[in-house]
């Protein structure tokens, strides 16, 4: 136990020295959460820019002129939309020139397209500098013309199975009244809205939608904020470097000829790797404390629950992370090799662990997650 | 005295007759890796104040065996004895009573001198006063009180060396194993290890001394193992050693041209015992060189070896080595 105490406080010592562990434990932590700062300051919010749609709706046709009015009702959403309504052959130049980012052309006889069931071209233009705002208009536009194309379909159908004019006004009246319509922001609105967001939290109960109620609800429990999330993926990424720091002194010390003379003394030979173990984890989960406090009081909407809980987390994950070392330490003939294979599980867990980007919850890789999830409850 | 010829796994233990308890007992280290046996049976005795030197080229085998005896590798077969400790079975015991001075720098360059020995002072178990004690006495013995505080990286490379062989002493070994030492150093610098190093053995510590350099051999060591492909070829004192080449004396014939032809004409000649060539010229073992060399010069001149320089010296360990493994020590 004394050996070990010697061992451990001289490789601290020599941290220290060298200011190896001033650099790991804190001026990069803090470096890192500035660089955080800097790069994902309102990721959780995105602001939507003012975006202004040139229409051009035929004359009398109350199908094509739902569009704009559906356009016009984004404001609700908190979407700055403006409709600036163009002849048909100003709508490219309204795009040209900058006037308008997105230009949207309802051809003639929309209408009456969509009665007899013979359909019709919607054109949309989008200009360089439509952003987010001009995709979510897009989409808006889309998932409108595209409901108003069943419902015609549908009503087309009613009246060619023999519905009497009752029926038929009846199931006019449904359709419009489901919200599918163009009676108002629709679920693809929501959607691409909700997408742009990239996270649903809480709820925002009974926004109107041509008189149908939708409700979006969060998921309850811990999920982190997108930037909380990338915070900890970066300070899991950090970790290995700075646990691999520590480890791989021992290829250090290999080089300098003093492990052999470190094992000559009478000391139990596992007590060499055992105390580079020990400076690891200490040298981790200082390193990884101050990357997590320094986020979570340095940026917004960074916060990552029970401090204590979160302490045990992160000793948990800095003793897998050395354990890791070792395996490399084991394999690795050279430090150059060394090197580079920490780099490389480093940022491959990094990946997977979502230290650049969330994960994806949907898809092949989600299902794999979900279903490995299920297995494991359902041995447990 | 004793020799052992290719093939013979462990030479007769020398000094049978001694009674002291041994510092090191060695025998048959056997060490391979893949179909290369770097040691092959070695077996030797370092008694208590005696200086044994291992004499051999780059890659005789010298650096396994002492990692072997300093418990850092394991053999293949045999055994080592520290102080009557068996290293296998008790390596920690065993190790307490060894010094090790690695034939690279075992320093760390951060630390400063004292802090080095501190370190690994403490590692020998030693604390409080005394440990104290004996960083201030090695320091002065190495002559590094001066700069104890500086860091070692910025020590000049003898005062590096001297600085890695005070670590060997600081708890004051039984048996004080020193690899290749002057390996590296200025002549200033290793005639001060050299001194140090008799003064040691002056002191009663047991050395463990391995070198490829003939005189430094010659002039520090009680006795010697003669090592070559892993093997001990012989060993004992320097007299008994040279004994092994008779009244052969060492000729060495420097220059250019025809060196294949005047090998194959001086061989012949009935005083010459053994010749070898190297990118100087010719090495030859004589009987009675004094009388022959005209004959050897003249038989080589005429084979078309145009001579520089003729070198007529008296048996050493050189011509033992010459003589046992039919190659130069430095080859």
């Amino acid at each position: 136990m004394r050996a070990l105490l010697v061992l451990v406080a001289h490789d601290l010592r020599q941290h220290l020295r060298d200011r190896s562990m001033v650099l790991f434990a804190v001026v990069i932590p803090l470096a890192l959460s500035a660089v955080f700062s800097l790069a994902f300051s309102g990721v959780d919010d995105p602001q939507l820019e003012p975006v202004t749609a040139a229409v051009s709706v035929p004359e009398g046709d109350e199908a094509a002129a739902a569009v704009p009015q559906t356009l016009a009702g984004l404001a609700e959403a908190g979407i700055d939309v403006t409709v600036l309504e163009v002849p048909a052959d100003e709508v490219t130049a309204a795009v040209t020139s900058g006037q308008a980012q997105v230009g949207i052309t309802l051809p003639q006889g929309y209408a009456a397209a969509l009665a007899d069931g013979t359909g019709a071209t919607v054109e949309v233009e989008v200009g360089e500098d439509a952003g987010l705002a001009g995709q979510v208009v897009v989409g808006v536009v889309s998932s409108t013309v595209q409901a108003m194309g069943r419902d015609a379909t549908a009503v087309a159908a009613g009246a060619e199975l023999g519905l009497d004019g009752q029926q038929l006004e009846a199931l006019v009246a449904q359709l419009s009244g489901g919200g599918s319509g163009a009676g108002g922001p629709s679920e693809a609105e929501a959607s691409a809205a909700d997408g742009a967001a990239g996270t649903a939290e809480g709820a925002e109960d009974g926004l109107a939608t041509g008189g149908a109620a939708w409700t979006v609800r969060g998921v309850a429990g811990g999920q982190l904020s997108l930037s909380a999330g990338i915070v900890a993926g970066q300070a899991g990424m950090f970790l290995f470097f700075t646990v691999g720091f520590a480890v791989l002194t021992m290829l250090t010390e290999r080089e300098w000829g003093t492990l052999a003379r470190v094992r000559s003394a009478p000391i139990r030979p596992w007590l060499v790797p055992l105390a580079k173990a020990v400076v690891a984890v200490l040298l981790g989960t200082a390193s990884t404390t101050v990357l997590l406090v320094a986020g979570s009081l340095f940026l917004e909407n960074v916060a990552f629950g029970s401090w204590p809980v979160v302490l045990v987390l992160v000793v948990a994950v800095v003793a897998a992370a050395t354990s890791v070392m070792a395996l490399i330490l084991k394999l690795a003939g050279t430090a150059e090799q060394a090197s580079l294979m920490l780099s490389v599980v480093a940022i491959s867990l990094g990946v997977v662990g979502g230290t650049f980007f969330r994960v994806p919850t949907r898809g092949s890789w989600a299902r794999c997650s979900r279903s490995t999830r299920s297995r494991r409850s359902a041995a447990g | 005295m004793t020799t052992s010829s290719p093939g013979t796994a462990a030479p007769v233990r020398p000094d049978q007759t001694r009674t002291s308890a041994p510092v090191l007992q060695v025998d048959g280290l056997v060490r391979a890796y893949g179909d290369l046996r770097a040691v092959d049976g070695v077996s030797l005795r370092v008694d208590p104040g005696e200086t044994f030197g291992l004499l051999g080229p780059n890659g005789a085998g010298k650096t396994t065996t002492i990692l072997m005896i300093a418990g850092l590798l394991r053999p293949d077969a045999g055994s080592v004895h520290v102080a009557g400790t068996d290293m296998a079975a008790d390596p920690i015991r065993a190790k307490g009573h060894l010094g090790l001075v690695p034939q690279e720098l075992a320093i760390y360059p951060e630390l400063s001198a004292r802090d080095n020995l501190r370190f690994f002072g403490r590692l020998q178990g030693l604390r409080g006063t005394r440990l104290k004690t004996r960083v201030e006495e090695v320091l002065e013995l190495v002559g590094l009180e001066d700069r104890s505080k500086k860091p070692s990286k910025t020590f000049s490379g003898g005062m590096k060396r001297r600085l890695n062989i005070g670590i060997g002493l600081l708890h004051e070994p039984t048996l004080l194993i020193l690899d290749e030492p002057t390996v590296g150093v200025d002549p200033q610098s290793r005639h001060a290890i050299l001194e140090s190093v008799a003064t040691l053995t002056d002191a009663g510590m047991a050395v463990l001394y391995t070198t490829h350099y003939m005189e430094e051999a010659e002039r520090l060591c009680d006795r010697i193992a003669v090592m070559d492909e892993g093997r001990v070829q012989a060993q004992g004192t320097r007299d008994e050693l040279v004994e092994l080449v008779g009244d052969a004396d060492l000729v060495v014939l420097a220059g250019g041209g025809a060196l294949e032809a005047a090998e194959a004409a001086v061989e012949v000649l009935p005083a010459v015992q053994r010749v070898t060539r190297d990118a100087e010229g010719l090495r030859l073992t004589v009987r009675g060189a004094p009388t022959a060399i005209t004959g050897i010069v003249t038989a080589a001149t005429d084979a078309g070896m145009s001579l520089h320089d003729v070198q007529i010296t008296r048996p050493d360990l050189e011509s033992v080595f010459l003589h046992l493994t039919g190659r130069a020590l430095r080859d």
